[in-house]
C-alpha cells in the first residue's frame, strides 16, 4: 500500500513539474511571472525551514539571517572581488552553514525554547548591525549594477547571473530550486536522517536511547536549512539587483517563512509548497487592495493565522486534507 | 588630572546607578515569565506585547482621562492581570498538551497579532507622557552622590518594581495560595492528590505574572517612549534574565535582572563600544549563560 | 568477564543521595531482576548505566569497555538498549517507523532497516499493527512497541524498566513469554519490576535495593526468605508462599 502511495506521489510531482515548466509559455504576463517566482522562492524558503522546524521540530524564528548571508555574500563578492554570483552563492551557502553550526552547537543541547529565543535574538541583532554598518551598505542597502551589452542596454548573462531582457531564466532557476528541495525533503523523509529528525521531534531522550546522536542530527538539519536558504538569498539579490537589511533580515520575513510551512503542513514534503501557493497570492492581493500603508495589516492576519492554526489545526492544510479523506 | 579621574568615577557611578534602577524593572518584567514557565513549562512569547499594552494603557489613561501614570498604575496592573487570565483560558488551555512547535507558535502568533493591531490602531509613532507628576517631584532629578543624578521617575520605577517584587515573593513563600502555586510547579500530580486544583493555579500564575508586567509597564510609562514595537527589546531582555536567573526561580529573576541591567548600561562605558551594540553584549551574555550554566543561577522557585 | 559490571555506583542530586555504593554484575545470557520499594533508586541505576545520568562516584563496565559518564547514544552503540518506565513512543510515527528508528542504528539502508523492523514486529506480535500511528496504541501495545524498538538496535543487554506496570494479568503473561523469548535469542536482560509474581519466577538472580543501597543479592528463592528484604519490602504473606 505504501508503494502505490509513493509512485502516486511521484506521478503528481511529475505532472506538477510539467505544468509549471509549460506555464510561462502559456501565460506570459510579467506580473504573473513575478508572482510565480515569488511563490517558488517562498516555497523554497519554507521547505528549507521545514527541514529543521517541521521535521526535526526545532523552531527557528530567525532563518531570514541565512537569506541575508546568502544575498549579501554573493553581492559583496561581486562588488569587491568581481566574482560571479554563482561562486558567490556557494560561498554564501558555506558561510551560512558555518553560522548555523556556531549558533546551533551551544544552543541545541537545551530545550526548544532556548533555541527559538536565540534565533529571534540573532535576527534582531543582525538587523541592527547591518543597518548601521556602512561598509556593507547600511540601511540603504546594496545595488547591483546592470551588466550591459555592446549597445549599452542591460543584458542577459548567465555568467553574471542577470537576465534583464528576458526574465524567464529566473523563473526556471527558482522552479529548479523548489523541486530540488522537494526532492531532498522526500529523500530525507524516506531515509535515516528523516527518521532520526522525526524521532528527535517526538521524543529526543527516547531517540538518544536508540543510539541517535541528537546534537549531530539537529545540527545537520540546521545546516541543510541554512545552506538552501542562503542559495535562495543569492537568487533574490540577483533577481532584484538590490538588497537591504529591511527586506532580508526583518522578523517579518522569518515569520512568513515559518507561516508558509505551518499553513501548508509542517513535516510534510508538499506542505510548504502548498502553503506558498495559497499564502503568497493572498499576500500580494491584500497588499494591492489594503495598501502598504505601513499599518501592518498583513502582520495582523499572519499573527491571527499562526494562533488559529496552532490551536485548531496544527497539521496545516495537508492535515486538513488527510482528515477530509478520512484517514 | 584629578578632575578627569573624578569625572570618570562619576560616569561609572552614574552608569551603575542607572543599571541598578533599570535592572530592578527588568527583574519585575521577567519574573512573570519565569513564574509561568515554572508552572506550565510554557514560554510566553507574547510577554513583550503585554508590557507594550500596559504602557499604552497608561498613556491612554493619561491622554483621555488625565490620570497620572502613578495613579492609574493599579488599574493598569489589574487590566493586565485580566489580559493574562483571558490569554490562559482562551489560548494556552488549548495548547497545553500540544507539541512544543504549536506552543511556541501560539504565543508567538499572539504577540505578533497584538503588536500589529497596536500598530494599526495607534500608528508606529513614538509617544511620550508629557509632564507626569513624578517628573515634577523634586524638580525631576535626585542627586544620590555628588555629581551623580538620576531621574525621579526612574527611581520611582525601580522602587515600585522592588516593592512589587517583594510582595510577590512574600505571597509565594508565606501564603497558603502561594505555597500551593509552588507545589504545582514542583509536581502537578502530587499537588492534585493533595487537593490543589492546578487549573486554578495556572490561572493565578498568569494573573500574577501579567499583573507584574502591568506594574512594570505603568512605571516605565512615566519616562519611557511608548510605541508598538517597544515590547520586542524588553522581551528579549526578559528571556536573557530568565535564562540567567533560572527558569522558574523568583529570586533568580531579581539577581539576573540586576546583572543584565548593569551589563547593558556598563558595557558601552567599560568596553567603549557604541551604545547601539549594547544589546549584542546582552545577547552574548545569553549565549554564555546557556553554554556554561544552562540551569541558570538559581534553578527552581 | 561479566557483561555488565557496576562498582560502587553513587549518585547524588544536590543534598539528596539517590543511590549509594551499589555494586553488582550481570553475566551474559542471564535475566537479572532489580527490585526494591518505591524510591529505592532502581530507575536511577538504570539512568546511570544507560548514560542519562552522570554518576557521582563509581565505575561502570560494559562488554569490556568502561562506560562511566558516556552519553546515552554512545552507550547504545555498544549494544545496550533500554525501555522507559513511562512509555515514550514516537507518537507521530507509525509502529513500523518507530521500530525502524531502532533498526537504523545498524544500517544506513532504508530497505534493510525496514526488513529488520518487520522481523522484530513479527517476534513481538505487532506485525498486524505496523501501519498504525504509534500514539494510537494501548498501553500494553506501546510497551511491546518500546521493547521491539529497543530490540531492533540488536543489543546484547536489554534493560527493561517496569514493563509490567499497567498491564492486566493476560497481558502480563504475554509479556513474560516475550521476555523469555528475547533471552532465548541470546540477549541478556536486566529488569526493574514491582510486580513480584512476575519477576521472581522469571529471574535467574535478584538484586534488592532499599533507600539507595543494595541490601541483598541472590537466587529468587533465597531472596524471598531473606529477613532484611522481607522487612523492607515483600511483606510476610510472600514469604509464606515460597
Amino acid at each position: 500500500m505504501k508503494k502505490t502511495h509513493c509512485s502516486g506521489q511521484t506521478l503528481i510531482a511529475l505532472a506538477l513539474a510539467l505544468a509549471l515548466v509549460v506555464f510561462p509559455f502559456i501565460v506570459s504576463s510579467p506580473v504573473t511571472r513575478n508572482l510565480m517566482i515569488l511563490i517558488f522562492l517562498y516555497a523554497g524558503l519554507a521547505q528549507a525551514w521545514n527541514i529543521v522546524g517541521g521535521f526535526a521540530g526545532q523552531v527557528s524564528l530567525g532563518n531570514a539571517i541565512f537569506f541575508a548571508v546568502g544575498g549579501y555574500t554573493s553581492t559583496l563578492l561581486l562588488q569587491h572581488a568581481a566574482l560571479s554570483p554563482w561562486v558567490g552563492a556557494i560561498a554564501g551557502a558555506m558561510l551560512a552553514m558555518i553560522l548555523a553550526l556556531v549558533v546551533g552547537w551551544p544552543v541545541f543541547r537545551l530545550g526548544g525554547h532556548y533555541f527559538a529565543i536565540a534565533t529571534i535574538a540573532i535576527g534582531e541583532i543582525a538587523l541592527a548591525l547591518m543597518a548601521n554598518w556602512e561598509a556593507v551598505g547600511g540601511a540603504r542597502g546594496l545595488t547591483i549594477p546592470f551588466v550591459r551589452d555592446s549597445s549599452g542596454r542591460p543584458a542577459d548573462t548567465w555568467v553574471w547571473f542577470q537576465f534583464n531582457q528576458n526574465k524567464l531564466p529566473y523563473y526556471f532557476i527558482a522552479l529548479a530550486l523548489m523541486f530540488t528541495l522537494a526532492g531532498l525533503t522526500a529523500w530525507l523523509d524516506r531515509n535515516k536522517p528523516g527518521f532520526y529528525f522525526r524521532a528527535i521531534k517526538n521524543d529526543q531522550d527516547a531517540a538518544r536511547s536508540l543510539g541517535v546522536n541528537v546534537l549531530r542530527y539537529k545540527l545537520l538539519a540546521f545546516v541543510l536549512s541554512a545552506a538552501f536558504t542562503a542559495l535562495l538569498g543569492t537568487l533574490y539579490a540577483q533577481y532584484l539587483l538590490f538588497i537591504d537589511p529591511e527586506s532580508t533580515l526583518a522578523l517579518r520575513l522569518s515569520v512568513l517563512i515559518a507561516l508558509v510551512a505551518i499553513l501548508g503542513g509542517v513535516g510534510t514534503v508538499w506542505g510548504p509548497i502548498l502553503g506558498s501557493f495559497v499564502l503568497i497570492p493572498l499576500g500580494e492581493l491584500s497588499r494591492a487592495h489594503l495598501g502598504g500603508s505601513g499599518r501592518a495589516v498583513d502582520l495582523i492576519i499572519y499573527g491571527a493565522l499562526i494562533v488559529l492554526i496552532s490551536v485548531f489545526q496544527p497539521a496545516g492544510l495537508m492535515g486538513l486534507g488527510r482528515r477530509l479523506r478520512g484517514k | 588630572m584629578r578632575a578627569r579621574e573624578g569625572r570618570a568615577v562619576e560616569t561609572l557611578l552614574q552608569a551603575v546607578a542607572s543599571g541598578v534602577l533599570i535592572g530592578l524593572v527588568y527583574a519585575l518584567i521577567s519574573v512573570g515569565l519565569s513564574l509561568i514557565f515554572g508552572l506550565m513549562e510554557i514560554v510566553n512569547f507574547a510577554h513583550g506585547e503585554f508590557l507594550m499594552l500596559a504602557m499604552f494603557a497608561s498613556f491612554w489613561f493619561h491622554l483621555l482621562l488625565g490620570l497620572d501614570p502613578l495613579v492609574s498604575l493599579p488599574l493598569v496592573a489589574t487590566l493586565l492581570g485580566l489580559v493574562g487570565l483571558v490569554t490562559n483560558r482562551l489560548v494556552i488551555a488549548q495548547i497545553i498538551r500540544a507539541p512544543m512547535l504549536a506552543q511556541i507558535f501560539a504565543t508567538f502568533g499572539l504577540g505578533l497579532f497584538l503588536r500589529s493591531v497596536a500598530q494599526f490602531l495607534w500608528t508606529p509613532d513614538f509617544r511620550l507622557i508629557q509632564n507626569p507628576w513624578l517628573s515634577r517631584l523634586f524638580g525631576g532629578r535626585v542627586e544620590i552622590v555628588r555629581g551623580v543624578f538620576v531621574g525621579v521617575p526612574q527611581v520611582a520605577a525601580a522602587l515600585l518594581a522592588a516593592v512589587a517584587f517583594a510582595a510577590l515573593y512574600l505571597f509565594i513563600t508565606r501564603t497558603k495560595m502561594g505555597l500551593a502555586l509552588q507545589a504545582v510547579a514542583e509536581d502537578k500530580e502530587t499537588a492534585a492528590l493533595m487537593g490543589i486544583n492546578s487549573q486554578r493555579m495556572f490561572d493565578l500564575g498568569w494573573v500574577l505574572g501579567s499583573a507584574c508586567v502591568g506594574v512594570a509597564g505603568a512605571a516605565l510609562a512615566s519616562f519611557y517612549y511608548i510605541y508598538p514595537e517597544v515590547g520586542g527589546t524588553f522581551a528579549l531582555i526578559a528571556y536573557v534574565v530568565v535564562a540567567l536567573g533560572g527558569f522558574g526561580s523568583v529570586p533568580g529573576a531579581l539577581v539576573a535582572g540586576l546583572v543584565v541591567g548593569l551589563v547593558e548600561i556598563l558595557s558601552p562605558v567599560m568596553l567603549g563600544i557604541a551604545p547601539s551594540l549594547k544589546y549584542a553584549v546582552v545577547f552574548s551574555v545569553y549565549l554564555l549563560v546557556v553554554l556554561i550554566r544552562p540551569q541558570g543561577l538559581m534553578g527552581r522557585f | 568477564m561479566a557483561l555488565l559490571e557496576i562498582r560502587g555506583l553513587t549518585k547524588t542530586f544536590g543534598g539528596l543521595t539517590a543511590i549509594d555504593d551499589v555494586s553488582f554484575r550481570v553475566e551474559e545470557a542471564e535475566i537479572v531482576g532489580l527490585i526494591g520499594p518505591n524510591g529505592a533508586g532502581k530507575t536511577t541505576v538504570f539512568n546511570c548505566v544507560s548514560g542519562f545520568y552522570e554518576p557521582t562516584r563509581g565505575r561502570l563496565h560494559f562488554a569490556g569497555h568502561e562506560i562511566t559518564g558516556w552519553a546515552p547514544h554512545r552507550v547504545c552503540r555498544l549494544d545496550m538498549a533500554r525501555t522507559f518506565q513511562i512509555v515514550r513512543t514516537f507518537s507521530d510515527l507509525s509502529v513500523l517507523e518507530n521500530v525502524m528508528v531502532g533498526a537504523f542504528l545498524r544500517t544506513g539502508n532504508r530497505a534493510q532497516a525496514e526488513r529488520a523492523a518487520r522481523h522484530v514486529l513479527e517476534l513481538m506480535g505487532l506485525a498486524a499493527k505496523a501501519e498504525m500511528r504509534g500514539g494510537s496504541l494501548t498501553i500494553a501495545e506501546k510497551k511491546r512497541l518500546e521493547m521491539a524498538r529497543a530490540l531492533a538496535t540488536k543489543p546484547r543487554l536489554l534493560m527493561l524498566d517496569e514493563v509490567m506496570a499497567g498491564l492486566n494479568p493476560a497481558e502480563r503473561q504475554a509479556a513474560v513469554e516475550l521476555v523469555r523469548q528475547v533471552r532465548a535469542e541470546g540477549i541478556t536482560i536486566l529488569m526493574v519490576e514491582h510486580v513480584m509474581e512476575v519477576i521472581m519466577p522469571i529471574s535467574d538472580r535478584i538484586v534488592v535495593l532499599n533507600y539507595g543501597r543494595k541490601i541483598a543479592e541472590g537466587r529468587p528463592e533465597t531472596i524471598a526468605r531473606d529477613d532484611q528484604v522481607i522487612a523492607a519490602y515483600l511483606g510476610e504473606k510472600y514469604r509464606g508462599r515460597h
